[in-house]
C-alpha cells in the first residue's frame, strides 16, 4: 500500500466513522438512560436519506434546509414514538424491543410501495475535489466530517452544560433519584428519542448523496453502530465516539488493502479481542 | 400538613403495606419505626409517587398526592432523601446539588440556599469538584440531605440517614436533622435505628409487617416496654 493510498483510505475512514459516529451515539444514549436497544434506527437511517432525496432534489430545497429538516422531522417522530410505544410499556425491556423491531419492519416495508422498487440516487451536493497532504479526495466526502463533528460538540455541549442535558446523565445514573429532584423522566426519556432519531436522520442525510438508496439501507449502519457501542462501552459517549473512528478507519484501510469483506471480518476479529480483554469495552463499566 | 389514611401498596400478590393512618403537623419530626420489611421504605415510596398506592389517601396541605407523579409531588414542597442516598456517583458534589434545585430556575434563589447549605455543610463547599461517588459515607449522607434541600421543601422524608455510619457521624446526622426542623422544616424520619428515631422526634409511629402496631409521643415510646424489648435492645 502506497502512502498516497493509506492517505486516501485514511481520511475515508474518518468519513464513514463519522457516519458511524452518528448512528452510535443515540444509541448509546438511549441504551444509557432507558436499557433498550434501538432497532428503528437504521430505519430512521433511511427515512433521512429519503428526506434528502424529496426535499432537495425533487423539490429542490438548498440542501442545508432539507437536512435540517430531516433532522426536525425525525426528532419529532423520535419523541412520538417515545410517547406512543416506550412509556405505554412502562419500561419493559423486553416488549419494547419486540415493539421497536415490530416498527424497523414496518417502517422497511413501507419504504417499497411509498418509494418505489428502484435504487434511487441523489446526485452530489459538494462538486470537485480537494488536496489532502497531496491526496485528492472528493469535497463530498470531505464535508461529512466537519458537519459530524459540529454535530457532536453540539450534543457533548447540549449533554454537559445545559439542564435538560444534567437531567439526562442523572437519569442515566439513577432513574428514580432524578425523578426525586424534580425531573420529569418521560419527557427527558422522550427528548433522548428525539436526539437519537435526529442523529440518525443527519446520518442519512449526510450519506445521500454518496450511497443508493432503498429501503434496507439502514441495516449495515446500524450493525456497525451496535458493533461501536459494544467495543466503546454500552452507554458511553467517548467510547461510541472513539469506537466509530476505529471502526471507520479499519473499514477503509483494510477495505482498501485487502477487499471488503476481511474488512467486515476484521472488524469482528478485533471486537472478540478487545472484549476479551476488556468485557466491558472501551470505556464501558459494569451494568 | 400531611395526612395519611389507610394508605395501602401491594408488590404482586404481597401486601406491603396494609392500611397505614399517619399525620404529621407543622415544624414537628414524625418518626416511623421497625423492622426490615416492616413497609417503613415504601410508605415513603408511596407518599413521593415511587410506588402507587393501592388504595387510601394522602393529603398534603389539602393537595390529593395519590396519582401524582414524584416531580410534581417534589414542586408542591415534599423532598425525598431515599434509602442508601442515590447520589449520582459521575457528578461532582457541587453537580449533585444543582440537581436537587432543579425546578429551581431562579439563578438568586439558588445562590442564597447554596450559601446556606454551605454555611451548614462546610465540607460540601470544600469538596464541591469533587466526584460525589468519591466521597465518605458521611459525606454522602451530608450531600444527599443538603440535595433534598436545595429545594427548598416544606416536608422532608428522611429514609435511614443512620445506615452504615459510625456513632459519632449519626450523633452529627442527628444534630443536622434538629437543625433543618429549626428551619420550620417538618421530617419525617424512618430509621431501624429506634433510639435515634424517637430521640429526635415529637410523635412515633410503630410498624410491623406492613401495619400500624402502636403510636405515641416519643417519649412515652421510648418508656414503652414492648418497644425496648423489641427495637432498643434493653
Amino acid at each position: 500500500m502506497t502512502a498516497a493510498l493509506l492517505v486516501q483510505s485514511a481520511v475515508i475512514g474518518l468519513s464513514i466513522g463519522s457516519i458511524y459516529i452518528l448512528m452510535a451515539l443515540g444509541l448509546t444514549l438511549m441504551f444509557g438512560m432507558m436499557h433498550i436497544i434501538n432497532f428503528a434506527h437504521g430505519a430512521v437511517y433511511m427515512l433521512g436519506a429519503f428526506a434528502i432525496y424529496y426535499v432537495y432534489f425533487q423539490w429542490g430545497a438548498p440542501y442545508f434546509a432539507a437536512f435540517v429538516l430531516a433532522m426536525l422531522l425525525l426528532g419529532a417522530f423520535g419523541y412520538l414514538v417515545e410517547r406512543s410505544i416506550y412509556r405505554p410499556i412502562k419500561g419493559g425491556v423486553e416488549p419494547t424491543l419486540v415493539a421497536l423491531l415490530a416498527l424497523t419492519t414496518l417502517l422497511q416495508a413501507a419504504g417499497y410501495p411509498v418509494f418505489g422498487t428502484l435504487d434511487k440516487h441523489v446526485p452530489p451536493v459538494f462538486s470537485g475535489t480537494r488536496n489532502v497532504l497531496g491526496v485528492m479526495i472528493s469535497v463530498e466526502r470531505l464535508m461529512i466530517i466537519p458537519i459530524a463533528g459540529a454535530l457532536v460538540v453540539g450534543l457533548y455541549l447540549f449533554i454537559n452544560k445545559t439542564r435538560m442535558g444534567a437531567a439526562m446523565r442523572a437519569i442515566e445514573q439513577d432513574k428514580e433519584a432524578a425523578a426525586l429532584q424534580g425531573v420529569n423522566v418521560n419527557v427527558i426519556n422522550g427528548l433522548a428519542f428525539a436526539v437519537g432519531f435526529a442523529l440518525a436522520a443527519a446520518a442519512g442525510a449526510l450519506m445521500a448523496p454518496i450511497f443508493k438508496l432503498d429501503p434496507m439501507m439502514g441495516e449495515q449502519p446500524l450493525l456497525k453502530a451496535f458493533i461501536i457501542i459494544i467495543l466503546g462501552g454500552l452507554g458511553s459517549i467517548p467510547g461510541a465516539i472513539l469506537g466509530g473512528l476505529i471502526l471507520g478507519l479499519i473499514d477503509s484501510i483494510v477495505a482498501t488493502a485487502l477487499g471488503a469483506e476481511p474488512a467486515f471480518l476484521l472488524s469482528f476479529v478485533f471486537i472478540i479481542l478487545l472484549l476479551l480483554w476488556r468485557p466491558t469495552g472501551l470505556f464501558g463499566h459494569a451494568l | 400538613m400531611l395526612e395519611v389514611r389507610d394508605l395501602k401498596v401491594r408488590y404482586g400478590a404481597v401486601e406491603a403495606l396494609k392500611g397505614l393512618s399517619f399525620r404529621v403537623s407543622e415544624r414537628s419530626i414524625v418518626s416511623l419505626i421497625g423492622a426490615n420489611g416492616a413497609g417503613k421504605t415504601t410508605s415513603l415510596r408511596a407518599l413521593t409517587g415511587l410506588v402507587q398506592p393501592s388504595g387510601g389517601e394522602v393529603r398534603f396541605e389539602n393537595t390529593s398526592l395519590v396519582g401524582l407523579a414524584p416531580h410534581e409531588i417534589v414542586r408542591l414542597g415534599i423532598a425525598h432523601v431515599p434509602e442508601g442516598r442515590r447520589l449520582f456517583p459521575k457528578m461532582t458534589v457541587f453537580e449533585n446539588l444543582k440537581m436537587g434545585a432543579y425546578l429551581r430556575t431562579s439563578k438568586a434563589q439558588m445562590a442564597s440556599t447554596l450559601a446556606m447549605i454551605y454555611e451548614h455543610f462546610p465540607i460540601l463547599e470544600e469538596r464541591g469538584r469533587q466526584l460525589a461517588g468519591s466521597l465518605s459515607g458521611g459525606e454522602q449522607q451530608m450531600l444527599a440531605i443538603a440535595r433534598a434541600l436545595m429545594s427548598r421543601p416544606k416536608l422532608l422524608l428522611l429514609d435511614e440517614p443512620s445506615m452504615g455510619l459510625s456513632p459519632i457521624m449519626t450523633a452529627e446526622i442527628g444534630k443536622i436533622i434538629r437543625q433543618i426542623n429549626a428551619l420550620d422544616v417538618s421530617i419525617i424520619l424512618v430509621e431501624q435505628n429506634a433510639m435515634l428515631a424517637l430521640t429526635l422526634a415529637r410523635y412515633g409511629y410503630v410498624l410491623q409487617t406492613g401495619a400500624l402496631v402502636l403510636q405515641g409521643d416519643a417519649q412515652e415510646l421510648l418508656q414503652d416496654d414492648g418497644v425496648k424489648k423489641a427495637y432498643l435492645g434493653l
